[in-house]
């Protein structure tokens, strides 16, 4: 997020945007984090430390709240226009998607205390693989658009929207691949559906993080992309 | 974000537009149905030139507002619109500006007719020295529109109630129009250029030296005769701009910049100056 | 903080001295001010109030039908020697005196206009006639002054014009009750004249009146219009900048080539009548156009364009805007300007010398084309006239001089107020 130009006559104003942003930002480190640490309860079979994973969400909604303090207050104070508040109004929308990213990785720790504290067997090593690839994807794609945030570079969000595009396909092939598993053997059934909400929750996550790919577009052209196709957005970037 | 950096981003926006002497106004100059159009507008004063190659139309029953720094030549393009410069002996105007198709500075323009069709609200209130029904009365008498002071009587009621001003002043029409608070003022100022009956009104600053609630009350005034009228208001108050107008257009040192629906001005406007000076980053 | 603070204090005291010092000086030059004004209206006043009463005589006048031919009709009255008849009484009220200087002395005592008032009197009031009878009538000036108390009766008598003899006769009449002090109404209604106890200011106050009518009639127009046009319509260029530049300079030519200007032009050039209020008014009025021109500019500049815009705005014509709006409002400020160009011209004394306003007109003028002087040629005249009782007149004039400009003064002050009230 740089301000392109000078900054305002009202340096207070600009203050409170680089404020704003170190909240995103520390959010977006914060998600991601989340997400590591959640997956790797999961890899080292410690519940334990899922459950400070699952604390650990609250200072991501505290910042949550924080933020859109923040905001009211810069709207309010500032009547900010043109990209400003385009900026705040997407700097809004961003903040909820870390929060709910923040949740998906909540839901991932969760799974690590159903699997390794209930009496049940926990799935093989083997089935949880497609869960750490897709995580460490996801992971990826809201890295590149945190990083992106920064820089408002707009390859960099075209290039999680692109991501976002193929998420689709290898959740597809994930799925296919779970099927076998239980199709092997049949003791996975029990398992199954918790893995499923897994992929579900990372799924989310990364639709949260091609999310704030569109809200970067908006900030840096002012079109709305969210109920758009990717390759429509991609075209009416180009256009401009 | 390095200051340095940064600054010259934008001088060098500022060098293309005031450098460049084929600098073309971005976004669409033109309204769907204008009453008046203005083409390739210069304006001197003396040898210095205050206006370069303005061109935009004022689009009927809409309100056109322009805003930029101090000095960037909005008043002074408002004032060709009715030719108020012609009172200063060294500007010169030249270019294409039709009203209704007419062309204004033609010499088979009267400008006397001009004003009455045209009317002006300026900077500071300005009602004459006179009683408030004079003030409304006075343009009316001046051309000639009545015929009977019962017809005059009806036409400075409906030009006060139409200024949002009748149930003020309707129990003091003979007390002096300088007794009233300054919005009020501005309203019988407003009402005395409707009085007439214009086709276009000019507003300068009209709020400039009004207080919030009074200026609140010229903006819905503004926002209400936009149904008869075409508005062209020359404003300091960016959100004044936003509020009532349906286009905007931004000058930068005699250059028209930029002119857009007020709606896309506001949220993505195309040009960095305009970015620039609306985001308040100078000017 | 606290040294910034202390750094101020330091120098407070200094700085509120400088401004006590400087009130005083103010007022100080306001006290020199009212002293030298104080100065002028105490010594004036103190030698002209006497100028506002006259020594009456009371004479028994022999009035008996033998004086008028027998009988007493209008015309014989009218065509009685009244003179001789004055004589005469004074003879009988002093039979004593004998010789011809003294009996010249003796009929000095009444003024030799006392001969027309009596006659007057009678025309008036024929009643009066057909026997003696008491008349009061106008002393001498010289009387007048002794009465006054400005003759010094211990002063030897060769230095006196009041002999002792007539000091002898005057005593005795005032302890008859013969002598008595009245409102010295001639003075008022009289024209000029060279016996000072006739001597009356009226001729030099219709003079003034004609003068400064006929200068302000031509000079506010005519500037006022200048004033319009030079400010609201000429175009600012070499010759307009020559033309304000010339005004300028035009206020501060003298008054006598003003005068001399109006001698070569009005009188020798267009051939107008010397010594008449009409040239001097023209002539005042050149001298005054500057001060108006200047004056109304300075007020047209000072209405806030505003109100041309406001009217210019909602279609008048620059003339409509001029009359309508600017000139109203500038009209208090022009005639703040007329007051100072008036009160100058009405003070002015050298220009009418020039054109002939100096000469000695006894008959009171009754338009602008009659022969006629002004009240400073004639307050001019008076103080260059050698008898004493002029010396009082000349006082009396001046006041009558100030009374004059203040009533015109306060006739625009209020024109101006009226004016202002419209807002």
């Amino acid at each position: 997020m740089t301000i392109q130009g000078e900054g305002h006559i009202f340096t207070r104003f600009d203050d409170e945007m680089k404020e704003l942003h170190s909240i995103v930002v520390e959010m977006g480190k914060l998600a991601i984090r989340q997400l590591n640490d959640a997956v790797e309860t999961l890899h080292r079979e410690d519940p334990e430390k899922a459950y400070d994973v699952i604390n650990n969400d609250s200072r991501l909604n505290q910042l949550d709240i924080d933020a859109d303090d923040l905001i009211t207050t810069i709207i309010a104070k500032r009547a900010p226009v043109a990209k400003d508040l385009r900026e705040i109004i997407a700097v809004g929308k961003i903040v909820s998607d870390l929060e709910r990213a923040g949740d998906e990785a909540r839901k991932i720790a969760g799974l690590t205390i159903r699997f390794h504290e209930g009496a049940s067997r926990p799935p093989s090593e083997e089935i949880l693989r497609d869960i750490y690839s897709l995580a460490e994807y996801v992971g990826r794609m809201l890295s590149r658009s945190m990083s992106t945030f920064d820089d408002l570079d707009v390859e960099g969000a075209l290039e999680v929207l692109h991501m976002g595009l193929k998420l689709d396909d290898q959740l597809q092939s994930i799925l296919r691949h779970l099927s076998t598993f239980i199709m092997e053997d049949s003791r996975n059934v029990g398992n199954f559906v918790d893995i499923v909400l897994g992929i579900r929750a990372l799924e989310r996550f990364g639709g949260h993080a091609k999310n704030i790919a569109g809200h970067l577009v908006f900030i840096k052209h002012g079109i709305d992309v969210r109920h758009e196709g990717t390759n429509a957005i991609i075209e009416s970037i180009q256009k401009q | 974000m390095n200051q340095e950096a940064s600054n010259s981003t934008s001088s060098l926006l500022e060098k293309d537009v005031v450098d460049n002497p084929d600098f073309v106004t971005v976004g669409t100059i033109t309204a769907d149905d204008a009453a008046m159009t203005c083409r390739n507008v210069d304006v001197h004063y003396g040898d210095k030139q205050a206006i370069y190659n303005v061109s935009v139309d004022i689009g009927r029953n809409e309100v056109i507002a322009m805003i930029g720094p101090s000095g960037c030549g909005k008043s002074t393009f408002l004032r060709c619109l009715n030719r108020m410069n012609d009172t200063i002996d060294i500007c010169r105007v030249s270019g294409d500006i039709r009203l209704e198709g007419e062309d204004i500075y033609d010499r088979a323009m009267d400008i006397v007719l001009l004003r009455a069709r045209v009317g002006m609200v300026f900077q500071k209130p300005n009602p004459f020295p006179k009683s408030v029904y004079d003030n409304v009365a006075y343009g009316v008498r001046l051309h000639g529109l009545t015929k009977t002071r019962a017809e005059l009587d009806e036409v400075v009621e409906k030009s006060l109630k139409k200024a949002g001003l009748w149930n003020e002043v309707s129990d003091r029409l003979d007390k002096p129009g300088t007794g009233l608070s300054g919005g009020q003022q501005q309203r019988l100022c407003i009402a005395r250029a409707i009085a007439i009956s214009p086709e276009v009104i000019l507003m300068d600053e009209p709020c400039s030296a009004l207080d919030p609630i009074a200026t609140a009350k010229i903006e819905e005034l503004i926002d209400e005769l936009r149904e008869q009228y075409s508005i062209a208001i020359v404003t300091h108050s960016m959100q004044q701009a936003a509020r009532v107008s349906q286009r905007t257009a931004y000058f930068h040192l005699g250059k028209l910049v930029e002119v857009g629906p007020t709606d896309d001005i506001f949220t993505k406007p195309t040009h960095g100056l305009t970015e620039g000076y609306i985001t308040g980053r100078f000017g | 903080m606290s040294t910034s603070r202390q750094l101020v204090q330091k120098t407070l005291g200094k700085r509120y001295a400088r401004e006590r010092r400087f009130r005083w000086y103010g007022a100080l030059s306001i006290l020199v001010g009212i002293l030298f004004l104080g100065f002028l209206l105490v010594t004036t006043v103190s030698n002209g109030y006497k100028a506002f009463v006259q020594t009456y005589v009371q004479i028994d006048v022999d009035l008996s039908a033998a004086q008028f031919g027998g009988e007493i009709t209008p015309e014989s009255i009218a065509a009685a020697n009244f003179d001789g008849i004055i004589k005469d009484s004074l003879r009988n009220a002093f039979p004593e005196v004998s010789g011809r200087t003294d009996r010249r002395a003796l009929y000095g005592l009444v003024s030799n206009g006392a001969q027309y008032d009596l006659r007057e009197m009678l025309l008036e009031d024929p009643s009066l006639a057909g026997g003696v009878t008491p008349v009061w009538l106008l002393a001498d000036d010289e009387v007048d002054v002794f009465m006054k108390g400005r003759i010094d009766r211990n002063e030897p008598e060769a230095n006196r014009r009041l002999k002792d003899n007539a000091i002898g006769w005057i005593d005795q009449w005032v302890d008859e009750g013969r002598v008595e002090k009245r409102f010295n109404e001639p003075f008022f209604t009289n024209g000029d004249s060279r016996e000072p106890e006739q001597a009356g200011i009226f001729g030099a106050i219709m003079g003034s009146f004609f003068t400064i009518a006929v200068c302000m009639l031509l000079a506010f127009p005519i500037g006022v219009a200048a004033a319009i046009y030079l400010q609201e319509f000429a175009p600012k260029n070499r010759i307009t900048d020559i033309i304000e530049v010339n005004i300028n300079n035009l206020a501060a030519v003298p008054s006598i080539i003003f005068g001399l200007l109006g001698l070569a032009i009005f009188l020798n050039a267009f051939g107008l009548p010397r010594s008449v209020p009409l040239v001097g008014g023209m002539v005042l009025s050149l001298m005054t156009l500057p001060t108006i021109i200047i004056s109304s500019r300075a007020a047209l500049a000072a209405v806030p364009p505003s109100i041309r815009e406001a009217a210019l705005g909602v279609g008048a014509s620059p003339i409509q805007t001029v009359l309508h709006h600017v000139l109203p409002l500038a009209m208090p400020g022009m005639l703040t300007g007329s007051i100072i160009g008036l009160a100058q011209a009405l003070g002015e004394t050298a220009p009418l010398l020039v054109i002939g306003m100096v000469a000695f007109i006894v008959d009171v003028p009754t338009s602008p084309l009659d022969p006629g002087t002004a009240l400073p040629v004639q307050i001019y005249l008076w103080s260059d006239s050698p008898e004493r009782a002029f010396v009082e007149r000349t006082s009396a004039a001046i006041m009558v001089l100030l009374m004059f400009l203040v009533a015109i003064n306060g006739f625009i002050v209020l024109l101006r107020k009226k004016l202002e009230r419209r807002w």
